[in-house]
């Protein structure tokens, strides 16, 4: 750095030198001196005479009258020169200011009529000495001999005062430890040069001066001499101005910058960075703050004192310009950032009066505008001022127009940045809006619509569509998103613009549709959990932020028991900026398993937005086309200019029905749809006591809601499925309750008559009657009910035949739900299970002959093996039945973890360490043990077992079909294939779509090759041939 | 002003109006249902497989180009071969037969040199009730069954009644097992 500014500096002083000497060429009097450039000026000023005498014979030999006049001419000259000739300062040292006053001391008192005469002399030559035929403009001697003086004598001084500045510390002060002592030492500088420039330039003006005197007294003699003083006067302050201007060493720039930086910053309501750290950031000034006061006046003061001694040049405006420019960056940027709510509720009466055009401006935006008109136009306004004093008839120097440009610009500013905020924006909706009208009100142009939609897009992939957030995350924001961007665009083409890939995305997630059907179906229960997760979330929130203002509001890094990352119904953590720009949505499982312990996470925002009227009114093909042909409507704007063909004017959000929108067909919809619906009918247990009569009232009133909302999407018949789901279970409500009283009446009977089975009779059995056609997933498990049980189911059967004759049940014994009574040696466990774990630790229930010798008895003990050959069950419905046991506290594993045999526990207290016993009985004998288990089988029917039955078939049958596309594929397409292409392919040949990701079918694939039936050949896939 | 919001509004509405006849007027690309059915075509295929004959579209992509596989049916002299085919499917399938040709080289009274094959329901007798599956299982029964009162090939249909043994090896011979492109 040090090179380059001197070499800079060398090559400036060559220029100023050179643009000094070539016009001495026709000069007479230096024109001998030109070889002795290094001479100082005393030396060369003796000499100018004598050698212009001891030239002249040889250019004129035969004129003496013109010699005798050129001898005068020269006298003349030499008292004239000698007059204002600048003091030789030889020492260079800060005793200049004093030097250059003494001088001018002597000089005043000398000036004495000799000087005028002989000015007189110069000035009229031509008439005077006509003989003399090398003459010179003093005014343009002088110039030279400034110029000359201000290069040798005052240049290196200024770069003295830079250097000695310069001599400690960083040169841009990044070392915040000592930004006071930069400031200072700036401030120095400029300080420092301003006074040696001072002290420089009234010498010169001093020589000026006289000669201007001189014309002055000239003026009756030639009056053409002495009219264009006051211009002389001004083109030599202006070249003398443009010499300083230009020849300013960048290090004295650099603290004139600082200095501009740290008072305007000031002025303008930018904290000191030194003593940022424990207050907030910038906001607008108060104009009676004294600081701001000093430092106005402070400013304005070094303006001027710039202006006079000739720095407010380009340089300077340009500096100025690049300071300000910096400002209002930082402002926006400082002030704003992550503000989306007024925070300084002030009024702002100022603001009004601008802001006739934005009434409905947002308070950061008039804020904003405020900002811009009474203190930043203000600056540059008075500091532009200052600079154009000379010409005050001028233009003004910051116009109106500028001040709309200006607040144009920061508008600007202010839409980049909320740009960038606006997924954080998204996810903090609803209390981000203010922060989206700021967005609605700047974003006017396509270009800028066009960099919301890309940066949008981007954050999205980057934060949201990624492994790492759950579906429901997904789908949250997304909800939010719809939200946001309606209310920022009622017109909806941004949304449509952004949410191309999240919907893309979304189709990939298999637990989409599933997610959105629960959420829509979620009861109030879970709304009010809702409702109040998010209070207390919004309470954490507020809290943080008041803990965390200042501290770490903006720039902290975000840590992991940050509240703002833990809230799982609303996350609405914002970016911290700088450090960690993208926060994938993340969320402490504590917490989130504490919200959530009664309650799984769901959409419930679905639900909430089912029961705002608003959302109820779904908007009908006609409706929209009525409405675009209403010509009364007086605020009709066209259509965004970004829209697409084809685009048509949404009338209300629609939040819900964009998401079914965007989770594909409608038919996978419904589909997925009538699986939840059944699930949720089918575990609906509210008539699971004899007083069926109580809670025959229809309970499914979201349910008949949702399915109205999605009747008029997609039409009545589609959905008659589950209309008639709907019916049958409420159907089979009646006839149940028939049966059910005619047994009792039968039993009634029995018992009168002397018979008594109470052991049997004494069990609650209820049915569910199902349309077969109309059901998904209803594929039939087998496995032997006890025979208790299939008693009952025998006695219902025939009580429904003997009420609807001529129709058959058949039962689907693993959609039922049982309540279970277990009495155990030291307790009783009463459990609700399904029906295939009742049937389950039903066979663990010692035989019947055996039940009072219980003395001696080892607990029962049961394998899957024995269990598969009493049950003829699916061996994973038993495992899955044996570990639901097994975590009910009532079987207990034996022989080790990879052992698949269960005993009963009969105490809590496990006598026997696991694992230390295989296979043995217990040893202990001498507990007296009393195992009574009593199953009551209550309704057959209810939820299907999770991960069980249907689901595991059809995920078989879907397996097989694939394979046979993957065979029929390598068997014709092309011998091998890479991953990426056969997924291609299937996905496009599969009609009802290919439900794999890339992900499962390699899974899948190899499995393949692990069971010898394909091969890996250079990461192709193939066929193994047989 | 009021004026002139609503030219406004008209020119936009018929625009709009315009935009709206653009989306019906979309022309249905040609080869759509085409390609519809041949895609119920491969579902069915893949459901209801018959044995010793697979189908599948082409590894380009297009759903109108697909490669068959015949496996040689027993009793015949082609048992234990198999043969490669391609299908290409005119875009108004299935108003028009597939063009069919043997891609493995095959001795066959009723195929040529070059792969083309003599049968009527792949000509004249073809109908919209005809398709892959039953085209292939006809051409798997044309192995066993071959036409000599039209061959192609009309050495193999004089072999065929005669000299049974000569036509094996012919078989043999010309049959080479073609890798994929």
């Amino acid at each position: 750095m040090p090179a380059t500014v001197a070499s800079q500096w060398q090559d400036r002083q060559r220029r100023v030198f050179q643009s000094v000497f070539p016009i001495d060429v026709n000069h007479p009097a230096t024109h001998p001196v030109r070889d002795s450039l290094s001479g100082t000026r005393g030396r060369r000023k003796e000499h100018i005479p004598l050698q212009s005498v001891a030239t002249q014979p040889l250019l004129h030999p035969g004129a003496a009258v013109a010699a005798g006049d050129q001898a005068a001419y020269d006298r003349a000259w030499r008292i004239v020169t000698a007059h204002i000739t600048l003091p030789p300062s030889a020492t260079g040292d800060n005793s200049f200011g004093s030097l250059a006053a003494d001088s001018q001391q002597n000089l005043q008192s000398s000036a004495s009529a000799e000087f005028y005469e002989a000015f007189e002399v110069l000035v009229n030559a031509n008439a005077l000495l006509p003989g003399a035929a090398r003459n010179d403009d003093v005014l343009s001697w002088h110039g030279r001999q400034v110029r000359a003086h201000y290069t040798q004598r005052v240049m290196p001084l200024l770069a003295a005062c830079v250097d000695d500045g310069d001599g400690d510390g960083g040169d841009e002060g990044h070392d915040r430890r000592k930004d006071n002592h930069h400031d200072e030492r700036h401030m120095a500088i400029v300080m420092n040069s301003i006074r040696t420039l001072e002290a420089a330039l009234r010498l010169y003006f001093y020589g000026l001066n006289q000669l201007l005197s001189g014309f002055a007294r000239l003026a009756h003699v030639s009056p053409e001499a002495a009219k264009d003083a006051e211009s002389l006067n001004d083109r030599f302050r202006r070249d003398l101005h443009a010499l300083v201007s230009n020849s300013a060493p960048a290090g004295l720039m650099r603290s004139v910058k600082a200095v501009l930086v740290r008072l305007a910053g000031t002025i303008l309501g930018i904290p000191d960075p030194g003593m940022r750290g424990g207050r907030d950031g910038p906001n607008i000034p108060n104009p009676e703050d004294l600081k701001v006061q000093a430092a106005r006046e402070r400013l304005l003061q070094l303006t001027q004192q710039l202006h006079n001694v000739g720095l407010t040049g380009e340089r300077f405006q340009t500096l100025f310009a690049e300071v300000m420019d910096a400002i209002m960056s930082e402002f926006v940027t400082g002030a704003f950032a992550g503000v989306w709510s007024p925070t300084d509720p002030r009024p702002l009466s100022a603001a009004m009066s601008l802001s006739a055009s934005l009434s409905a401006a947002s308070p950061c935006i008039t804020r904003l505008s405020d900002w811009v008109e009474n203190h930043f136009a203000r600056l540059a306004y008075e500091v532009l001022t200052c600079i154009s004093t000379n010409n005050p008839q001028g233009p003004l120097p910051v116009s109106l127009a500028d001040v709309k440009m200006y607040q144009s610009l920061a508008l600007g500013r202010l839409a980049a940045l909320r740009i960038q905020e606006l997924f954080d924006i998204a996810l903090a909706w609803p209390d981000s809006r203010p922060a989206l009208d700021d967005l609605r009100a700047t974003i006017t142009t396509p270009a800028r619509r066009k960099q919301l939609t890309d940066g949008f897009s981007k954050a999205l992939q980057k934060r949201l569509l990624h492994p790492g957030c759950s579906t429901l995350e997904i789908l949250r924001t997304y909800i939010s998103i719809i939200r946001t961007l309606h209310a920022l665009d009622p017109t909806r083409v941004l949304l449509s613009s952004v949410e191309r890939g999240l919907q893309m995305y979304l189709c990939q997630r298999e637990d989409a549709i599933r997610v959105v059907v629960a959420g829509l179906l979620a009861n109030p229960e879970e709304m009010q959990a809702q409702k109040e997760v998010r209070e207390s979330s919004k309470r954490q929130r507020e809290k943080a932020y008041q803990d965390g203002a200042g501290r770490s509001r903006r720039r902290g890094k975000v840590a992991d028991d940050d509240p703002f990352l833990t809230t799982p119904s609303k996350p609405s953590f914002r970016t911290p900026r700088g450090t960690t720009p993208e926060t994938p949505l993340a969320r402490n499982p504590n917490n989130a398993a504490s919200e959530h312990s009664k309650h799984p996470p769901k959409l419930v925002e679905l639900a909430l937005l089912l029961h705002e009227p608003s959302q109820n009114r779904a908007a009908s093909p006609s409706e929209d086309a009525i409405a675009d042909l209403d010509w009364d409507d007086m605020n009709w704007v066209p259509d965004p200019i970004d829209a697409g063909d084809g685009y048509r004017r949404p009338r209300s959000v629609d939040v819900i029905g964009t998401i079914i929108a965007a989770l594909g067909s409608g038919d996978t919809f419904i589909k997925e749809f009538s699986i939840v619906m059944a699930d949720r009918l089918l575990s609906d247990n509210s008539d699971n006591n004899s007083g069926g009569r109580d809670s025959a009232a229809p309970r499914f009133d979201q349910e008949l809601r949702v399915l109205a909302l999605l009747k008029r999407r997609f039409g009545e018949a589609s959905l008659q499925a589950c209309d008639v789901m709907i019916r049958d279970v409420q159907d089979s409500r009646r006839v149940d309750g028939i049966i059910c009283r005619e047994r009792a009446r039968e039993r009634e009977r029995g018992r009168n008559l002397g018979r008594g089975g109470a052991g049997e009779d004494d069990m609650d059995y209820h049915a569910r009657i199902l349309s077969r056609l109309f059901w998904p997933g209803l594929d039939r498990e087998h496995f032997l009910l006890p025979p208790e049980v299939e008693q009952q189911q025998k006695r219902y059967e025939a009580g429904y035949e003997s009420l609807k004759s001529r129709r058959k049940l058949t039962w689907l014994n693993q959609l039922g739900r049982a309540r279970v009574e277990l009495e155990l040696r030291d307790r009783t466990v009463v459990v609700d299970c399904s029906t295939v774990e009742a049937t389950v630790i039903h066979a663990f229930q010692r035989p019947e002959g055996n039940g009072d010798d219980d003395a001696a008895a080892p607990p029962v003990q049961k394998s899957v093996d024995d269990l598969y050959m009493q049950l003829q069950m699916d061996e994973d419905l038993i495992a899955a039945a044996l570990h639901f046991w097994a975590g009910q506290g009532v079987l207990r594993r034996v022989g080790g973890p990879g052992s698949n045999t269960y005993v009963v526990a009969e105490s809590l207290v496990d006598e026997t360490a696991p694992g230390s016993t295989t296979g043995a009985a217990p040893s202990d004998s001498d507990q007296p043990m009393d195992e009574e288990q009593q199953a009551a089988q209550e309704g057959d029917s209810a939820a299907p077992v999770a991960g069980g039955g249907s689901m595991s078939a059809k995920e078989l049958e879907r397996r097989e079909i694939y394979w046979r596309y993957v065979q029929g594929m390598l068997t014709n397409a092309s011998a091998s294939m890479p991953l990426a292409q056969m997924a291609m392919m299937m996905r496009m040949l599969i009609a009802d779509g290919f439900a794999w990701s890339n992900e499962e079918l390699q899974d899948f694939l190899a499995e393949k090759v692990a069971a010898g039936e394909m091969e890996v050949v250079g990461g192709k896939y193939r066929l193994v041939k047989k | 002003m009021s004026f002139a919001e609503s030219s406004q509004n008209t020119t936009s509405g018929s625009l709009q109006a315009n935009n709206k006849l653009g989306g019906t007027r979309k022309p249905v690309e040609p080869g759509q249902n085409a390609v519809k059915r041949l895609q119920t075509e491969l579902m069915q295929l893949m459901t209801s497989p018959a044995p010793g004959v697979s189908a599948f579209p082409s590894a380009d992509g297009n759903l109108l180009s697909w490669r068959a596989t015949i496996e040689g049916p027993a009793d015949t002299p082609y048992a234990g071969l198999t043969f490669k085919l391609s299908f290409e499917f005119p875009s108004n399938y299935p108003y028009a037969p597939p063009t069919v040709l043997f891609r493995t080289p095959i001795y066959h009274p009723n195929v040529d040199f070059s792969g083309r094959i003599c049968l009527d329901i792949l000509k004249d007798k073809w109908t919209a009730a005809y398709n892959t599956q039953t085209v292939l299982l006809s051409l798997q029964s044309l192995l066993g069954e071959p036409n000599n009162s039209s061959p192609l090939n009309g050495e193999a249909a004089e072999l065929w009644d005669k000299d049974p043994a000569l036509f094996k090896t012919k078989v043999m011979d010309r049959h080479k097992d073609i890798e994929d492109d």
